[in-house]
This record gives C-alpha cells, sequence and structure tokens, in this order.
C-alpha cells in the first residue's frame, strides 16, 4: 500500500519534471507578462519616473476606476453588440457557405474553398486600410463611385456612427469568415452520412434534417471555435481604431469599443502604471465574460 | 539512457532560455568604443548619403547606422541599456522632452562648446531642440509645411496672399470633382498653422494648453466655411492624391510632396503662406526639425568618437547633402551660402517660412495632445458640433490626461 503511493507520488514528480520545459515556456510567454503588468500596475513607473519607479499601491487602481466612466459603459455596450452582431451574421452566413461547399457533385469545389480562404491570407492589417481606402473613401472608393454613376450624391460612408459600425461589421465579417467557414465545413463532413439516410427514409425535409441531424452534430466540434471568435471579436481593436479613429485619419465616427475606449482615455499618458492598471482591470473583466460563457453549455447538457 | 539524454536536453534548454537574463558589467575595448551606432527612421537615400558622408569625414570611426521603423518605443524599452540601445538616433526633434524625462539623453552642450553652435544654427532650429532649458539635439535639417499650387490652374498672379483671398477663390473654383484648395484639415499637425495664425496655441513650450484660448476659438471658427470646401475625408492619402492628381488646385504639404508631384509632371509652384485678415499674422505651421540626439551612456563611455561624429555632422557638406536628397532645409548657416542650396526654391521658401513658424513642441505631452486636438478638430470639423462646447470639453480632457500622465 505505502509502496505504491509512493510509487504514485514519484509518477506525478516524473511528469511534471517532464512537461517542466514547456511549462516553464508557457509560463514565461503567457503568465509572466500578466503578472508583471500586475507588478507595473502598482508602480508609478511613467515618463517621470521610467526607470526609478517605486511601488504605490493601489492608486492607479483609483484613477484608473476613473476611465470606466459613463463613456466607458456606453462603449462596453456597444462592444457587446458588436460582438453578437458579428457573432451571429458571421455564424449563419459561414453557415450557408459551408453547406454549399459540401453540396453534392459540386465542381471546382477546392477552388471555391482557395477563394474562400483568401482573405486570411492577407495581413489584417493591408485589408482594413484596402476596404477603408478603396471601398468606403468618400473620393476614390468604389462605392461611391458606383453611386455617382448611379445618379446618386456621394456619401460619407465612415462619417457617421450607424454607417461606421455596418462598414466596420462588413470588414469583420471578411477577415472572420475563412476561419468559420473552414471549421464548419470540416465539422461537416465529420457527420454521419448514414444519419441523413435514415431521416430520408423517414421522410425529414431539410429543414428538419438541418435543426435535428446537422446543427446538434456539429455544434461540439464548433463551440471551441465560436468561443474563440467571440473573444476575437469582443478585443478587437484593429478594425475599428483603423477604420474610424486612426491618428491623422480619423472620419468623424464616435464608435468606441472598450479597447480603443481605454486606448484613447489611458495608454496615450505613457503612464505605464496607469495604464497597466486599465489593463488589469479590463483582463479582470474578459475573465468573468469568458467564465459567463463557459457556464452556459454545462447548464443546457 | 535515453532518459538521461532528455533529461540532459531539457535542462540545456532551460539554460539556454534563461541565459539571456543575466547582466554582465565590462568595460569597452578600443574597438568598441569607436563604433558608433545611429538609430534612424529615414529613407534610404538620406541615410546612404549621411553614412556616405560620415565615413568620408570620421574614416577612423566606425559609424553603423541601422533602420528601425518604431524607433520611438524601442527606445523607450532600452534606453538605459548600453548593450542594447544605440549611441545615437537621427529623429525629430519632438520626441526630446520624453527621453529627456527619462534621463537616457545627453546634452549636446556637454560635448560641444554651446557658442560655436549659437554661431553655426540657424536660431530657430537650436531653439526647437532645447528642452528644459537645456540643448538635446545636434540639429541637421528642418522642415515645414508649404504653400503649394498646380500652375496649370492657378496662375502665379492668381495666388492668394490673404485667407479671404484664399476662400473667394476656394468658392469659385470648387465645383464638379474639383476643389480649390485641400488640406488635411482635421489633423493637429496642420490645424495648428491656422490657430497659430489668429495668436492661439495647442500647448505653448511651457506646457499650457490653449485649446479653449479665445484666439483658439477664433481660429477654428474661421477655419470652419473653409472646410465646408473641402473633402469629407481628412487623411493624408486622399488630400495628397486630389492635389496630385490635379483635382485640386493648391494645398498645404510638405517637402515630400514637392518630389512626388514634380516627378508626376506637374509645374507646381510654392509661394509665402496666405495672411490671415483679422490678426495680420500668416499661418503659421509648425516646424519639425531632425537631427542627431545623443545617448547619455555612449556620451560618457565613447566621448571621443561621439564629439568626431558631431563634429563631422556640423560641416555644412553634410547639411548640404542631406539638403538635398530629403528635400529639407539646411540647419546650419554656412549652408546657405552655397548656390546649390540657394537655387533650390522649395529649401529656400522653407528657410523663409522659417521665419513665422513655431516649433513644434517637445515636451513629453504632446502625446496626449495630438489625440485630444484631432478629437476636438473631428467634432467641429467633421461631426459638426459647438466650437466652444468642443474647445472646452477638449481643455478638460487634455488638462486631466496630462495629470494622469504624472
Amino acid at each position: 500500500m505505502k509502496k505504491s503511493d509512493k510509487k504514485k507520488k514519484n509518477g506525478i514528480l516524473v511528469s511534471y519534471l517532464w512537461s517542466a520545459p514547456s511549462l516553464i515556456l508557457i509560463s514565461l510567454i503567457v503568465i509572466f507578462p500578466i503578472l508583471y503588468t500586475g507588478y507595473i500596475s502598482l508602480t508609478n513607473m511613467n515618463v517621470y519616473h521610467w526607470f526609478n519607479y517605486d511601488l504605490i499601491g493601489l492608486q492607479n487602481y483609483k484613477e484608473a476606476l476613473l476611465v470606466f466612466d459613463s463613456g466607458f459603459l456606453s462603449a462596453l455596450m456597444l462592444t457587446i453588440i458588436w460582438t453578437a452582431v458579428n457573432m451571429i451574421v458571421q455564424l449563419v452566413i459561414a453557415y450557408v457557405l459551408a453547406s454549399l461547399l459540401n453540396t453534392k457533385g459540386l465542381k471546382l469545389r477546392n477552388g471555391y474553398r482557395t477563394l474562400l480562404i483568401f482573405p486570411w491570407a492577407m495581413p489584417g492589417y493591408v485589408s482594413i486600410l484596402l476596404w477603408k481606402t478603396g471601398m468606403f473613401n468618400s473620393q476614390f472608393g468604389l462605392l461611391n463611385q458606383w453611386m455617382e454613376r448611379l445618379g446618386f450624391s456621394p456619401v460619407k460612408w465612415l462619417a457617421d456612427d450607424l454607417s461606421a459600425f455596418i462598414c466596420c461589421t462588413i470588414v469583420n465579417l471578411w477577415l472572420a469568415l475563412p476561419f468559420m467557414i473552414t471549421i464548419i465545413d470540416g465539422a461537416l463532413q465529420s457527420v454521419d452520412q448514414s444519419f441523413y439516410e435514415s431521416a430520408l427514409l423517414d421522410g425529414a425535409g431539410w429543414l428538419k434534417r438541418t435543426w435535428y441531424i446537422t446543427i446538434p452534430s456539429i455544434k461540439p466540434i464548433i463551440a471551441p471555435s465560436v468561443v474563440i471568435t467571440i473573444f476575437t471579436t469582443f478585443k478587437q481593436f484593429d478594425v475599428i481604431y483603423l477604420m474610424t479613429q486612426q491618428a491623422g485619419a480619423k472620419t468623424g465616427a464616435h464608435i468606441h469599443t472598450i479597447l480603443t475606449y481605454a486606448y484613447e482615455n489611458a495608454f496615450i499618458t505613457n503612464n505605464y502604471g496607469y495604464s497597466s492598471a486599465v489593463s488589469m482591470i479590463i483582463f479582470v473583466l474578459l475573465i468573468i465574460f469568458s467564465y459567463a460563457i463557459n457556464i452556459k453549455p454545462k447548464e443546457e447538457s | 539512457m535515453k532518459r538521461i539524454i532528455a533529461l540532459l536536453v531539457s535542462v540545456t534548454m532551460l539554460a539556454t532560455l534563461l541565459c539571456g537574463c543575466g547582466t554582465q558589467a565590462q568595460s569597452l575595448t578600443e574597438e568598441e568604443k569607436n563604433t558608433i551606432v545611429i538609430w534612424h527612421d529615414k529613407e534610404e537615400a538620406v541615410s546612404e548619403a549621411l553614412l556616405g558622408e560620415l565615413q568620408k569625414l570620421v574614416p577612423d570611426v566606425t559609424v553603423q547606422l541601422e533602420y528601425k521603423s518604431n524607433l520611438t518605443e524601442a527606445l523607450k524599452m532600452v534606453g538605459n541599456d548600453p548593450k542594447a540601445a544605440p549611441d545615437m538616433y537621427f529623429f525629430a526633434h519632438d520626441k526630446i522632452g520624453v527621453y529627456a524625462e527619462m534621463g537616457i539623453l545627453s546634452p549636446i552642450t556637454d560635448l560641444i562648446d554651446r557658442q560655436t553652435l549659437d554661431d553655426a544654427y540657424v536660431p530657430m532650429t537650436l531653439e526647437a531642440a532645447t528642452y528644459d532649458g537645456k540643448l538635446y539635439q545636434l540639429p541637421v535639417y528642418f522642415e515645414t509645411l508649404l504653400f503649394m499650387y498646380n500652375r496649370l490652374y492657378m496662375a502665379d498672379e492668381n495666388v492668394p496672399e490673404t485667407t479671404e483671398q484664399l476662400y473667394a477663390y476656394m468658392e469659385e473654383k470648387t465645383r464638379g470633382g474639383h476643389y480649390g484648395f485641400v488640406e488635411q484639415h482635421s489633423t493637429a499637425y496642420y490645424s495648428a498653422g491656422w490657430i497659430h495664425g489668429f495668436g492661439g496655441y495647442i500647448m505653448d513650450g511651457n506646457g499650457n494648453v490653449g485649446l479653449n484660448m479665445p484666439e483658439t476659438i477664433a481660429a477654428l471658427e474661421y477655419h470652419k466655411k473653409f472646410v465646408e470646401l473641402m473633402p469629407g475625408e481628412s487623411e493624408y492619402a486622399t488630400v495628397n492624391t486630389l492635389f496630385q492628381e490635379g483635382k485640386a488646385h493648391a494645398t498645404i504639404g510638405g517637402p515630400w510632396l514637392v518630389s512626388a508631384s514634380r516627378a508626376a509632371g506637374m509645374d507646381l509652384g510654392i509661394a509665402a503662406m496666405p495672411i490671415v485678415d483679422e490678426s495680420q499674422i500668416p499661418i503659421s505651421p509648425y516646424m519639425g526639425v531632425q537631427g542627431v540626439q545623443v545617448l547619455k551612456h555612449a556620451a560618457e563611455n565613447k566621448t571621443e568618437a561621439v564629439k568626431k561624429v558631431l563634429n563631422a555632422l556640423m560641416q555644412p557638406d553634410v547639411g548640404i547633402t542631406l539638403a538635398k536628397v530629403s528635400g529639407c532645409a539646411p540647419a546650419v548657416e554656412a549652408c546657405y551660402e552655397s548656390e546649390e542650396v540657394t537655387a533650390d526654391d522649395v529649401v529656400m521658401a522653407m528657410r523663409e517660412t522659417a521665419e513665422n513658424t513655431i516649433p513644434m513642441p517637445n515636451r513629453p505631452e504632446m502625446d496626449i495632445m495630438w489625440t485630444v486636438a484631432a478629437d476636438m478638430l473631428v467634432n467641429i470639423n467633421m461631426s459638426g458640433q459647438d466650437v466652444v462646447t468642443s474647445c472646452e470639453a477638449a481643455q478638460k480632457n487634455a488638462e486631466e490626461l496630462i495629470r494622469k500622465m504624472q
């Protein structure tokens, strides 16, 4: 009894030892920066105390909470709407496109796949700026060229909040769809065809097959990617910042997610202690958010 | 056996992972003392010309020019680490305050006599390079915005001398996809010229915020009618493309626009800035001085080599060569005795405009002001918000953010 206990203990120790290098690597890359940010948030590290900073306790957090004013709350609301709209539209379009890709007898299937994955191969920064100048620019953009040809007056697409929000959503979809399509496409292929055959024999229509067979079968496969995408959408910065708020190229729209809001109200101060405190609070918010999402599927099951 | 090897491999991996963390203090070898690393963010033509001149003038010092696209951030990270930091960097003067406050810069006057500098340089450039009473940059060349026009549309005698004349021209010519005049109306760098033209400022040299000054408000109220006759976009690409493609007759732009426009075959004219009717002050844009800053560790440990490089950079030849490739105006007075320089209308226009320009503030607070002022301008010019309310709100916001810097 005692011997086997000791053996078990040894086994645990050895397995930790074997995984030590990767664990250390992970802690260096993931955990250390978080802890370090936490440490910096307790100091007065800023331009005036760059190398000679001191611990000042929770003072930065007191200041940081001031960022979380009414402006922050509306930014938070907008972030939630932004995430929800993007996720729903993304799932629907990706599902439709992936289903079409899986249509029986489709020719050039791989060609379409490559085309659909193309936006992913471009750096996001380039795509966003291409959309901004190539499509939405009021002087040279394709949309306004069309408007003019059709006899309408040119529109400032990115100047008011609603249209800027829609434009940003379109660009975000363009960037995010390849990932979703790939995942759903793969998931669809893993569904056992015999289910469909028996369903067909029972006389189930397309809607019923989709609702009772396809969606339940692919749900566990796409769930992790949906969670990941919710996060990337929630903490999206590039699309909204580059489209509407880039320094020197602001368009007049005031759509702020929590990150662009925090950027304009904290990070430009060059006060690293203060910005770290803001980051830590956002980090905690994200953790709570992820917890809230993660408990949901469990409840359902 | 296998296990032992695996263990050894893991230990080696760990050791290599962590070995970068240690620091070693060692004195410099003769060779290291004679090597000067300069970071820069300039185009190749400028850096090659600079390197060529330095190799010619100080053959006994090995100069290495390293391109850094994110120079300002990189310096913040490694500025006080002699092993990773450069010895000098070649950049605009407006970041001096940040690095001086961080304590990584050495005053130039520790290396070169102040009187020598005063005798050699255009006074405005030295003023720009001074932060908190100390000179932190050896200026090389400077740039300002210029009033440019396309002679195809705007004849020399029609060039507006006052802002009201400019407005009349815009009213007459802005139609059918053509613009009489375009500029990046809602960015702080360009708007500053108008604000200065009314006697206001975004931030003065002492760090006072001037966004709600009556002069600033008057300038923005007045500027609004010009914005109405300009395109909705205010960014660099749109404005410059409109001008270069001949859709805009005149613009306010930097020297970088000159070579591109001339290469495109435009008959480009350069004129003095229009004078604001109300204040009788011309539109007075910011001036940016490009030059060399010396890091503290280099000034202390490589004094001789640093001095040699700085002295070489003070030679008029360097100024002339660099002005030519960059299209900017040399900072050394003696350069203007050369015909090569005086024959260049762009450089001479900049030299003249420099009399009315205001050096970009080099205080750390400017990082905040660029964003806050741009927000304010967008609110006024593009979202149609009330000028006074926007200015008051921006002033409050700026003061609050500046308080948070400390």
